[in-house]
């Protein structure tokens, strides 16, 4: 059963990876494609998590507690600290940079008066062509 | 149905099959236990770090370096977008209405049990799940909490504004950088953690370094969190008009 739920996860987030990228290249309004991208980084740091999980009950966070005999517990039911540790920043930048894109689609549609990245476009061309 | 309704159940019913027939043809073994590198940080976070909680062992020492570059990141980054809109930024505010004092009184006690939290998280960053990054992005929002119900303008009378948390977010960060350099001083390397700060202070753990890092994390996080969520609010005249021509 564990088995089916491990496969399940990895093609749940690969299609959701995929989806993602669609929305990220398809999409025209700027909004939708930063949607995509925090559903896309969202992904990857839940798949990074999943290398660290194990298939186990119970699974513990990795933090001692002073009871004795504990690391051997913890040894066998602690999940990998280094992944959640590598997504704890990750989770950080990643919300840094969507509020940098979020500034920069502000901006645009403040310039252009739209947030659909052709017409935007457009407008850019025509504003320089009149100069 | 629509054609979406219909595309969502074949892709959820796509999605399962193929997760039965990967299931069924190669039986694939789930992960059950820890690889060896974590099982590396796992026995040694209290002899190494003295910190009992290995995620922010590894955070704060054995990766240091790469967080606080990981800090300075994030800083350009909210930096860069607030310079990006600086220059069209009008200021026209004048109502302070706000929500309803039902809305008011509740709020005030939400933020005060947030910012109760934010704090435990962040100091206890070392002892137990959490650290900077959490609490600072707890204690943040509180500022979005206070913005619709409070408005924008009282938050900027109370003198909260984002150049000054911008200012307390550099203070911060200047903080930090300087308690990774300090060890040098002694002939350590920068980002030294137990050879150069003490394990416990008045027979408290404080794990060294981590606890400190721990406290300018947050105050560098939620600052800079915070003016972005005052930067990115909408002034309530604003929001009230659209309410209005939406009738």
């Amino acid at each position: 059963m564990e088995g089916f739920v491990y496969v399940l996860f990895i093609v749940v987030l690969a299609v959701n990876a995929l989806l993602s990228i669609y929305g990220i290249v398809y999409r025209r309004s700027l909004v939708k494609k930063l949607i995509s991208l925090t559903i896309l980084s969202d992904t990857i740091f839940v798949s990074i998590i999943l290398v660290g999980f194990i298939f186990k009950y119970p699974v513990v966070p990795p933090v001692y507690i002073g009871v004795s005999g504990e690391e051997t517990y913890l040894l066998e039911h602690g999940s990998d600290p280094l992944p959640q540790a590598l997504v704890l920043t990750g989770i950080v930048i990643g919300l840094a940079v969507n509020a940098l894109i979020a500034f920069g689609v502000i901006q645009v549609y403040r310039l252009t008066g739209t947030t659909d990245a052709k017409r935007a476009i457009r407008v850019l061309v025509e504003e320089v062509m009149e100069e | 149905m629509s054609r979406r309704t219909i595309g969502l159940i074949v892709l959820l019913v796509g999605v399962v099959s193929i997760a039965l027939t990967t299931f069924i043809v190669f039986n694939p073994e789930a992960p059950k236990s820890v690889r060896e590198l974590g099982k590396y940080y796992i026995a040694n976070t209290t002899r190494d770090v003295s910190s009992p909680e290995a995620v922010t062992a590894i955070v704060w020492d054995y990766r240091g370096l790469d967080t606080i570059y990981e800090t300075v990141v994030l800083y350009m980054a909210i930096v860069g977008g607030l310079a990006i809109s600086t220059t069209t930024r009008k200021v026209s505010l004048k109502t302070r209405t706000g929500l309803t004092s039902i809305a008011r009184t509740g709020t005030r006690i939400i933020v005060l049990l947030i910012a109760t939290i934010a704090f435990a998280i962040a100091l206890h960053g070392h002892l137990t799940p959490g650290g900077g990054f959490p609490g600072g992005s707890a204690l943040a929002i509180t500022v979005m909490l206070i913005v619709p119900v409070y408005t924008l303008q009282s938050l900027l009378d109370q003198g909260v504004s984002s150049t000054r948390l911008i200012a307390v977010r550099g203070l911060a960060l200047t903080a930090l950088g300087l308690v990774a350099i300090l060890p040098v001083i002694k002939g350590l390397e920068a980002v030294t953690n137990l050879k150069f700060y003490p394990s416990h202070v008045a027979g408290m753990l404080i794990s060294g370094s981590l606890w400190l890092y721990n406290l300018f994390e947050f105050l560098a996080v939620a600052s800079g969190f915070a003016a972005v969520a005052l930067y990115l609010s909408i002034p309530e005249e604003v929001y009230r008009e659209e309410i209005k021509g939406g009738e």
